[in-house]
């Protein structure tokens, strides 16, 4: 009794009360507490504000305009060239980027994952891309590909791919391949890593009982390598995709959406509607189409990759 | 047969490293070239023949960077970002992973599933509303108020990856402290948390190096001197003055100098908590 006295007044008293809450089932609660409000407050909440935004006019250079307009800009986006080119952008940089950092990527993990001697060394240069920030990572490759100084018009020249030096990003023609050049430099590490660690975990007795049924190293990897990947394959896309559509940095520094709208992507469009137009509700109504467009093809791919696998 | 099952691996090994010196040079080369660039006088480099290694190395592009620009402002901005980031995602995050990985209770794949799907909103579709929402209460413009909105897609991040070495813990130790006496609250803070020591860095380092790299949020919320980070500044400044090839490759190099130093470190137990919290998400 006088002991339980003595305890309350020490010091530590907010450390026991504390550790006589743990015991407590609140505690569990309590741990969430902390993290929920904050998520609630910077993601939930500006998620759905962004919904409440995009059925009204707010511009922040014209305060007077301000009100509700319903679906006006969705109905004006149907009729909006930008909007279906970035879209169209949006699908071939998606898509070709990811194809070429999963080939990347794959060929990178299986030579990694032979464990030579010297491999955990490349291992670990090979992933530094995918840390670099992209506003280095554009302006580095800006240099490397300028139309007067670049090195690889150099090279190119010099081995003789081309005749002249070319302007990469200023030929409409050739904008969006050098682009997805550079994403693919900056993003298939993260491919090689995941395909990696999937590879790791491939029991090595498949292969030995395989080879003594008499497959050879290419039925091996049709029948046991690629099935037992298929899920880091799946997890890897997804999570790839959800990022690309998502981030507008590497267009922003590389091109800016041009020359004309030859490199604008929907991500890029929406943040220069907001950032240079002020044009906050049609920004906002861009951002959920795109967000909408990103929930419906993840629903209908995780049901195309489960459905294989069954 | 003997023979040519080893010629076969030999051939096999000299295939291997061909393409893991390709990939390499891929990797790496850009970021020599900058290096390169950065060590060059103006004239090495506005050649109409190229010039590939530096007639004479020159540190001048790095003391212009510092000297001549507000670089070390940017820098000093992008320092206490990532740092009032760092601290946030693992003072809240931190007890939310432990949560989850420890504790069972009612929703809670639901509430982790909640974390992860936080991924999928489009930046911008965040952005927009958290800009309003900042100005209404002044925070626009401000660090913290630049790192609050950072943890927008880095706590869950850090939260999910330290769920992961949460979970490679063992539990025993744990238990045998709560059969001890030991509150519940006790234990996690002198038995898990140091157990999961590596992790709670890894983690930490890899979301600091996602503020420290972080550009679209920082473009939008920061407009002057006060909260500018690096990367908008950097940005800015080539949109500005024309910045010479030479010193932008050098502010290049210098703000990647912690990223990779960071990452040299901690590198293992980064790509165990990433691969790990990819492959379980």
């Amino acid at each position: 009794m006088r002991r339980d006295h003595m305890k309350s007044i020490l010091p530590r008293g907010p450390i026991t009360l504390l550790g006589n809450l743990s015991e407590t089932r609140y505690w569990v609660y309590l741990l969430l507490f902390p993290s929920l409000v904050l998520l609630l407050l910077v993601v939930a909440y500006p998620t759905l504000y962004g919904f409440v935004i995009s059925v009204r006019e707010m511009r922040l250079t014209r305060p007077g305009l301000n009100g509700w307009v319903g679906m006006k800009h969705y109905v004006a986006m149907m009729s909006d060239r930008v909007f279906w080119i970035s879209l169209k952008n949006t699908a071939i940089w998606v898509t070709a980027a990811i194809a070429i950092e999963v080939t990347l990527g794959f060929v990178a993990a299986v030579a990694l994952n032979r464990n030579l001697p010297g491999t955990k060394l490349f291992g670990v240069l090979i992933l530094l891309p995918y840390f670099l920030p992209n506003v280095v990572a554009g302006h580095m490759w800006a240099l490397l590909l300028d139309p007067r100084l670049g090195v690889i018009n150099d090279l190119l020249v010099g081995i003789g791919i081309l005749s002249t030096y070319k302007a990469w990003f200023a030929d409409p023609a050739t904008a969006l391949a050098a682009t997805i050049l550079v994403e693919a430099w900056h993003g298939f590490p993260f491919f090689a890593l995941l395909f990696l660690a999937g590879l790791k975990g491939i029991p090595e007795d498949l292969y030995k009982a395989a080879a003594v049924d008499g497959a050879g190293p290419v039925r091996q990897f049709r029948l046991i390598t690629v099935p037992m990947l298929k899920t880091v394959i799946a997890a890897a896309v997804i999570l790839r995709v959800i990022s690309l559509v998502n981030s507008p940095d590497l267009l922003l520094v590389l091109t800016g959406g041009g020359p004309g709208n030859a490199t604008q992507v929907l991500s890029l469009y929406a943040f220069q509607t907001a950032y240079r137009e002020f044009n906050f509700g049609y920004a906002g109504a861009l951002s959920v189409v795109m967000f909408i467009l990103l929930m419906l093809f993840a629903t209908i791919y995780i049901r195309l990759t489960r459905v294989t696998k069954e | 047969m003997l023979k040519t099952s080893r010629s076969r691996r030999l051939a096999g090994d000299i295939l291997t490293y061909a393409v893991l010196t390709t990939l390499t040079t891929f990797c790496l080369g850009p970021i020599l070239w900058m290096f390169l660039t950065s060590l060059k006088t103006e004239a090495d480099i506005v050649t109409s023949h190229m010039q590939y290694i530096p007639r004479t190395v020159t540190f001048q592009n790095y003391v212009a960077i510092w000297t001549q620009s507000n670089f070390p402002v940017l820098i000093a901005n992008s320092l206490v970002v990532t740092t009032i980031t760092v601290v946030i995602c693992v003072l809240t995050g931190t007890l939310a992973a432990y949560a989850f990985a420890r504790l069972p209770f009612k929703g809670r794949d639901k509430i982790m599933l909640g974390y992860l799907l936080v991924r999928m909103f489009p930046a911008v579709m965040v952005i927009i509303p958290l800009y309003v929402m900042m100005r209404t209460v002044g925070l626009v413009d401000s660090r913290f108020g630049l790192a609050l909105a950072y943890t927008s897609f880095l706590l869950p991040l850090f939260a999910w990856m330290l769920k992961g070495f949460f979970d490679a813990a063992p539990k025993e130790l744990e238990s045998a402290a709560r059969i001890d006496g030991s509150t519940r609250l006790g234990a996690m803070v002198r038995i898990v948390l140091p157990l999961a020591r590596n992790g709670l860095v890894a983690s930490s380092v890899f979301i600091a190096i996602a503020a420290w790299n972080e550009f679209i949020f920082a473009l939008m919320l920061t407009t002057g001197q006060g909260s500018r980070t690096w990367p908008v500044g950097l940005q800015l400044m080539v949109g500005e003055f024309q910045l010479p090839w030479g010193v932008l490759a050098a502010g290049g190099i210098l703000s990647i100098l912690p990223v990779v130093v960071l990452f040299a470190i901690v590198q293992r137990a980064m790509v165990q908590g990433l691969t790990a919290g990819a492959i379980k998400g």
